[in-house]
């Protein structure tokens, strides 16, 4: 077996390390259609097996030690088994159709039969000989059997034994398997009979899927998408031989045999269903509510008799399962319940459904107003006719279907050149040349992983049956990187886009494209007329990815193995050997090497060339064009049929997710519809170029040490170039060309709360350069409250260049319409904001404007005032630090500690900050930078906290109660008013899986684990600014829902609003409504009753450490800081409160 | 800096005369503390392949200094420096070179320098020992300069202000009046020195960068090294296929580059120890007992005349860089796998042109063989994409 592992593993390592296998050969027959070479179909006869050698070259060169050494044997005059059998490994190779070779199995049988028992040393030698050959024969039929497999697909050479019937380990139930009644009759009496091995009733049942080993959540998968891709024989066959080898039973779960169970059912394959069953009872499980409802679904398809139905109901209730739960607990689609009914009702006539519960509605108080009913509600209005709404909403169904755009890029349009029109048609040839070869190896892949699962092994093969095959192929083309891409980049989009267009694809195929037009034409009614929106029935949309990496790895080996192009592409006509496309290189970072797929120089020269016009991206990856679906479950919302989460998480962290699922729907949900529908409109300018770099040539003669000047001064042009290339070629300006009207971009939320847009190329946050211009509204005159936000902006030369660009793109023709940027309102440090109405503190709440005042009040000019007051007493008491910091004391030096002092910034990071602004100042003694900062950071904080009294002590407390919950054992958790349910997902190890083999292994990190402990350090320093994230996305989703009830349209980015100038009254009173009605709630006693709930266990635990420990939490818990005196109501009149 | 002022000098002066030790070896390691399993692991460096022998120059480690095994070795024998003087000033004949003294520390060795006749710059890094060191040439005519800094932390290539004791090269050599000289000219300065005794690698790297691109020092010409450097690093940087377990990157890379020459070697044996608390006395931590018992070897390092003669450039040596990083990640791998990765061209061909068989290892190569490798392929002709490797890569 060894020496078979070696085989394979050699071939996969050759595979993996030299891609263009043997080109010297290749050479050789350069008869071919235009550029690309031979047309390179695989065929088992003699003379095209040397074409085929790099794909298959360990195997080839196997054969070909193989063939020397029987000639060896020959040459020593050995019995003719030996040679029968190197004829029978020679059979394919004839490219001889006859029959087909037996199975592997038969031929080792019939030559071990026919060796005579060998005696002597030598015949041992033989012996052992024979037994490497003979694996190695196997490995090589096999292999070979693919190749004439896949050349001729309606030969079918390989015998598909799929096993049905299970091999029970119990003699009792055995006895089933040879039934004298119908299948129908045996059913209640499986169910009757006790499940075998009781042994495994506890500790069997891992409740989530978190908890379930790598290995099991693998085939969990693979049973899923065998049921996904109607490949059930082979799910079944699968469950069969895992359930008859002791140690692979063990992988198996209840989870497993009922997917599988519940594939037959649909069907109506009654004995199919008993085998699961009774593998099921012999495995020692019970069945529950899903298996049950597998069974009656499988009655109720095959009309079953009412007796049968009545003992399996008997047997139901007897185990305890309620019957109303199989319609409520258990996911099926409609025409499933009614199929389960349909059985159901033959016994029970008078059972009718449970009635539906009423679509919870969201209690907190502070939502009340904007749920209510009563009185006229005006909602903004689109300003665009419906029918233009309904146009949109077809070209979005027609993006989204296709899962891909085509953008026309901006960049300067190249002449098409007789040079440009060349390298285009040559990498049209080049790329349906690719088409073919990749077809070609995904059906090769597809019959060899088949035929794994086939031998009983797990294998991608269902994963790969997803989508159909010219899909995968166009998938693959479109990814193949233009510049070079990480290998663990590429796999995860690659299995990303998998994803997404699958669900797109099953969307489409059931009937739900159908339903959501209607659906959305009523939506779009309601946009245009106040009635109130109907929830959107919930798409059935369950996400298991695990495979995501594995099968990644798959399409990305396919691509590189499959792409290949003459080694020269000017050669027009002549004769070029093939090289790769992509080549696998490494890239060295500081103690990791990491694997890059980088193109061929030449295809990159040849794109660039070739200067296509257009760009092509995902769907989801930018913005919408018609209004976003609204979130109406955590997966469902935003994109049409494109999959989307309304929470990210860290990737594999299902906790949030089951969460989700079970808290009633919040205002989140709702915030979809209501909070970013932002019609953006884009200023543009056409033909831009990049800088080209003078590629000088440097004479031989030049000295070293001028070379390397001149190497450095390449680099940076080079990088230069690459930055404007990478702009490639100014995708997002392609982007807002194409978009150019009005678009959509829908937002979801990242753990705590805040909201993010869900396109990541095209949005209203990041850097100023890409920032369009926000909201698009009707010209309004801009009020005079406008005009003082502007001149009292502080960085007026930032908001003044962005006025003027958008004046200037009012200028353009195509965009010359009247328009105003819209008026961001921005909190005074929104956070310390938050904390002083938290802590209620007067002096803090004056600072940070929450007070009424003529002028605006300034927190970091307070802050430093009142550390020069103590600066001044202690340099009166003589202290030398003090009296140096004379006159240097300014707003900005104490800023930017100010700023983050709500983050968590520590003493240390605060010296450190200080310390940056001291060493700018010139005139300040630099040899007391150290002393001088470290002497401010204390007297800031100490002023923070003579001024934020309630700040600090709510902060202490925060970190207080994160450290002790997580030293409990717990990550930390929490309710925002609200009631969108928060974990911080900071844990202490994350599990590193890897995926080995082929053309490298992939490492990366699972969060996913809960059983993990938290990270104690993360956990107490992330709650408090966590917390504050979440009360300020509150009061940004209760804002946006008021404005948008108001008739506001609303854009923000977490704690600046904007809207358009006129609207800016309405938005500064809701805003500070808002304000005050959250913290008019007691958010601190919630918070404190919550965690002591969650958190202190009720039955003090058995330890004295613990008990001890548990009781300090609860003392901390319940221990809420006072708050102070101040009075909320008095910041609705605060004109300055966010200005 | 953690050295008392005043006690210092007493304490080495002590060590001196007692003679217990022809080397003093002060270390800030606390002996308690312990040793960090990540230090370890990247010991392991050269043997796994996952990680990379080259360390960060972005972001060194702030601690570097506090760690256990961070020893500072000053010569405090008069006999060694006597002999160490002879060694490196050569011949008494020959015009003597400027000579650059890393870390003198007591300044026992600078004296013997001197009094051999050579005209000296002692690059200190302590502040501690500048006075001392300053006040040894006074009557001397300005043979002997003091400088406060690292002469390891001469351009560093983090970038960023410079502060003393890091220096620019441009400034350094300004201000002693070096100028630059072409590559193929003689030997402009010489440096001694010792590597630090954690960062030899890291040393050695930032030595080699510079080297191969015609930076920092190595801009005003082939400067010597005569540097001191523990048994391990040394026997590895000597490596080749003869003794394949230690062959790494580094050897090639320095191989390559420099004609390397041991001028003498000086066991650690009779090396006092010097924590913060004094002397180590009966030390039974494993680390410092492995490093008691091995020897320092002083090698000279002179960059090779015809190191640029060919195609291998000062613009393109970080492809021969990657390269070898290439091939060595995957050290038992043969070249032809590796080559496959590293340029479109037909890698058989290549290997046929070096006289090399299709199936060589990557640790069968020699040093020059690798050279070689890298001009064929540089110099090869009729194509136009002679590498797969471009300056992207790194920022990926």
């Amino acid at each position: 077996m060894s020496v078979l592992c070696w085989g394979r593993g050699a071939a996969g390592l050759r595979r993996a390390l030299q891609p263009c296998g043997c080109p010297g050969l290749l050479a050789k027959e350069g008869i071919l259609g235009g550029v690309c070479g031979p047309r390179r179909s695989s065929s088992a006869s003699p003379q095209e097996q040397d074409q085929d050698r790099r794909k298959d070259w360990g195997h080839v060169e196997l054969l070909e030690v193989l063939q020397a050494r029987v000639r060896q044997l020959q040459a020593e005059s050995v019995s003719e088994v030996v040679v029968n059998r190197v004829d029978v490994a020679r059979l394919p190779e004839r490219g001889s159709g006859d029959g087909g070779p037996q199975p592997p199995r038969k031929v080792q049988r019939g030559a071990t039969g026919a060796s005579p028992v060998p005696r002597s040393g030598w015949a041992q030698r033989l012996e052992k000989d024979k037994r490497i050959q003979r694996m190695h024969m196997q490995q090589l039929e096999v292999n070979l059997q693919m190749q004439v497999q896949s050349q001729s697909e309606e030969l079918k050479v390989w015998p598909k034994h799929l096993q049905v019937e299970p091999r029970l380990l119990s003699k009792q139930l055995a006895v089933f398997l040879a039934p004298e009644s119908s299948w129908e009759e045996q059913l209640p009496r499986v169910l009757q009979e006790a499940p075998r091995k009781l042994r495994l009733a506890v500790g069997r049942a891992p409740s989530t899927q978190a908890q379930l080993s790598g290995q099991q959540q693998k085939l969990l998968a693979f049973f899923k998408c065998c049921l996904l891709t109607d490949h059930l024989p082979l799910a079944h066959h699968l469950l069969v031989t895992h359930h008859s080898q002791q140690r692979k039973q063990k992988l198996l779960t209840l989870d497993m045999y009922n997917t599988v169970m519940l594939g037959w059912a649909r069907q109506g394959a009654f004995r199919e269903l008993v085998y699961v069953l009774l593998m099921v009872k012999d495995a020692g499980l019970t069945p529950d509510l899903l298996s049950y409802a597998a069974i009656l679904q499988c009655m109720g398809r095959r009309g079953q008799d009412a007796g049968t139905i009545e003992r399996c109901l008997k047997q139901m209730s007897q185990e305890g399962l309620k019957l109303q739960a199989l319609f409520t607990a258990v996911p099926l689609s409609a025409e499933e319940q009614a199929t389960v009914l349909k059985a159901v009702h033959k016994v029970k006539r008078t059972f009718s459904l449970p009635p539906r519960p009423p679509p919870a509605v969201n209690t907190s108080k502070l939502l009340r107003a904007v749920y209510a009913k009563d009185g006229p509600v005006s909602y903004p209005k689109l300003h665009l006719p419906l029918k233009t709404l309904q146009s949109l909403f077809e070209k979005q169904l027609c993006v989204e279907l296709a899962s891909k755009v085509c953008v026309v890029s901006v960049e300067k349009p190249a002449l098409p050149s007789e040079e440009v029109t060349h390298a285009r048609k040559t990498l049209q040839t080049l790329r349906d040349h690719w088409e073919k070869a990749l077809c070609r190896v995904l059906q090769e892949t597809k019959n060899h992983l088949e035929v794994e699962v086939h031998k009983g092994r797990f294998s991608l093969y269902p994963f790969l049956c997803l989508l159909d095959e010219r899909e995968v192929v166009q998938m693959l083309l479109q990814a193949l990187p233009a510049q070079g891409e990480s290998f663990t980049t590429l796999a995860r989009e690659l299995s990303a886009r998998t994803f997404s267009r699958h669900v797109v694809q099953r969307r489409r195929l059931s009937g739900q494209v159908q339903a959501l037009e209607t659906y959305y034409r009523k939506y779009l009614h309601l946009l245009a007329s106040d009635t109130k929106v109907r929830r959107a029935p919930p798409l059935l949309l369950r996400q298991y990815w695990e495979m995501q990496m594995e099968l990644g790895k798959q399409l990305a080996e396919m691509l590189v193995q499959a792409t290949r192009m003459p080694s020269s592409l000017d050669n027009r006509h002549g004769s070029s050997r093939l090289v790769p496309v992509l080549y696998h290189v490494y890239s060295f970072r500081n103690v990791q090497q990491i694997g890059i797929l980088k193109p061929h120089p030449a295809y990159v020269q040849l794109l660039e060339t070739a200067a296509e016009p257009t760009l092509t991206f995902e769907a989801v990856d930018v913005p919408m064009l018609c209004p976003p679906l609204p979130w109406t479950s955590p997966h469902t919302g935003a994109f049409l049929l494109s999959p989307t989460k309304l929470m990210r998480t860290v990737e594999g962290a299902t906790q949030h997710q089951e969460l989700l699922e079970t808290c009633p729907p919040t205002a989140a949900r709702r915030s979809g519809r209501s909070h970013p529908t932002g019609q953006l409109r884009l200023a543009c300018r056409p033909g831009l170029e990049a800088p080209q770099p003078e590629e000088a040539h440097l004479p031989q003669s030049a000295t070293p040490a001028r070379k390397a000047e001149l190497a450095g001064s390449w680099r940076c042009q080079k990088v230069a170039r690459r930055c404007t290339a990478c702009g490639l070629r100014l995708y997002r300006l392609s982007l807002a060309q194409h978009l150019g009207q009005v678009f959509w971009l829908p937002h979801n939320m990242d753990f705590s709360g805040r909201t993010y847009p869900c396109s990541p190329h095209f949005n209203h946050l990041g850097s100023d350069g890409r920032c369009p211009p926000g909201p698009h509204c009707p010209p309004h005159p801009l009020s005079p409250q406008g005009r003082k936000w502007w001149m009292g902006a502080e960085e007026p030369w930032q908001t003044l260049a962005c006025c003027m660009e958008v004046a200037n793109a009012a200028l353009l023709p195509p965009f010359s319409i009247s328009r105003l940027r819209p008026l961001p309102q921005d909190g005074s440090c929104n956070g310390l904001q938050h904390y002083a109405a938290l802590g209620r503190d007067s002096v803090g709440a004056a600072s940070v404007n929450l007070e009424p005042s003529d002028v605006p009040q300034d927190v970091y000019s307070g802050v430093a005032a009142q550390v020069e007051v103590f600066r001044r007493q202690d340099a009166q008491r003589g202290t030398r630090v003090a009296q140096m910091l004379e006159g240097f004391i300014t707003r900005k030096v104490v800023k930017q500690t100010v700023m983050t002092v709500v983050y968590g910034v520590t003493r240390y990071g605060g010296r450190l900050q200080i310390e940056k602004r001291l060493r700018e100042l010139t005139d300040f003694p630099q040899e007391f930078v150290w002393e001088a900062s470290h002497y401010l950071v204390r007297q800031v904080f100490k002023s923070l906290q003579e001024m934020f009294s309630g700040t600090r002590a709510i902060q202490h407390w925060l970190t207080e109660s994160a450290r002790l919950i997580s030293h409990m054992g717990s990550v930390v958790e929490w309710v925002t008013p609200l009631g969108i349910p928060i974990i911080q997902p900071y844990r202490l190890e994350h599990k590193v899986k890897q995926v080995r083999g082929g053309i490298q292994s992939i490492t990366y990190t699972h969060n996913g684990d809960i059983s993990q402990k938290p990270n104690t350090r993360k956990q107490k320093n992330g709650f408090p600014p966590n917390f504050i994230h979440s009360l300020d996305s509150s009061h940004m989703m209760l804002t946006a829902l008021h404005c948008y009830r108001k008739g506001l349209t609303f854009v923000s980015v977490h704690d600046c609003y904007w809207t358009h100038a006129a609207d800016v009254a309405v938005m500064n009173q809701v805003c500070r409504e808002q304000f005050v009605r959250l913290h008019s709630e007691p958010i601190l006693e919630d918070l404190s009753r919550f965690l002591v709930s969650r958190f202190c266990p009720n039955p003090t635990p058995r330890k004295i450490s613990q008990c001890w420990e548990a009781s300090q939490l609860k003392e901390t818990l319940q221990a809420v800081p006072k708050p102070g005196a101040f009075d909320l109501e008095r910041v609705k009149h605060s004109t300055y409160f966010f200005s | 800096m953690w050295i008392p002022v005043a006690g210092l000098p007493l304490r080495l002066r002590l060590s001196a005369l007692a003679g217990a030790g022809r080397f003093c070896i002060l270390g800030s390691g606390a002996a308690m503390r312990k040793h960090l399993p990540a230090r370890n692991r990247r010991g392991l460096a050269d043997s796994s392949p996952q990680l990379l022998p080259e360390p960060d120059f972005r972001n060194p480690p702030r601690k570097a200094s506090r760690s256990s095994l961070d020893f500072k070795r000053y010569v405090t024998d008069r006999r060694l420096a006597t002999t160490l003087a002879q060694i490196v000033c050569g011949k008494p004949n020959r015009p003597p070179h400027l000579l650059l003294e890393c870390n003198p520390g007591p300044g026992i060795l600078t004296e013997a320098l001197l009094e051999a006749g050579a005209t000296v710059v002692a690059l200190e890094s302590d502040k501690t020992f500048i006075p001392h060191l300053e006040s040894l040439g006074k009557n001397l005519d300005g043979k002997l300069r003091v400088i406060h800094c690292d002469f390891f932390r001469i351009d560093p290539r983090s970038g960023g202000a410079i502060k003393p004791p890091a220096m620019s090269s441009e400034g350094l050599f300004k201000n002693l009046g070096v100028e630059e000289v072409p590559w193929t000219a003689g030997v402009p300065l010489k440096v001694f020195g010792m590597f630090p005794s954690r960062g030899e690698k890291r040393a050695l790297w930032k030595l080699a960068y510079d080297l191969y691109s015609c930076s920092s020092i190595y801009k005003f010409g082939r400067i010597e090294i005569n540097m001191f450097i523990g048994e391990k690093e040394f026997q590895k940087l000597m490596a080749d296929p003869r003794n394949r377990g230690l062959y790494y990157v580094l050897s090639v890379v320095w191989q390559v580059a420099c004609e390397i020459k041991v001028l003498h070697m000086e066991p650690w044996s009779s090396f006092d120890v010097y924590t913060r608390s004094g002397r180590l006395e009966n030390t039974k931590r494993k680390e410092v007992l492995e490093l008691l018992q091995q020897n320092l070897y002083l090698i000279q390092m002179t960059p090779r005349r015809n190191l640029f003669a060919n195609s291998l450039t000062p613009m393109n040596y970080n492809i021969f860089f990657h390269l070898l990083k290439h091939c060595f990640g995957k050290r038992s791998a043969t070249v032809i796998d590796h080559l496959r990765s590293l340029t479109p061209l037909d890698a058989a061909d290549i290997l046929m042109q070096i006289g090399k068989k299709e199936d060589e290892k990557v640790v069968n190569m020699y040093p020059e063989d690798f050279k070689r490798l890298f001009e064929t392929i540089e110099s090869s002709e009729d194509c136009t994409y002679k590498w797969l490797y471009d300056d992207t890569l790194e920022d990926m």
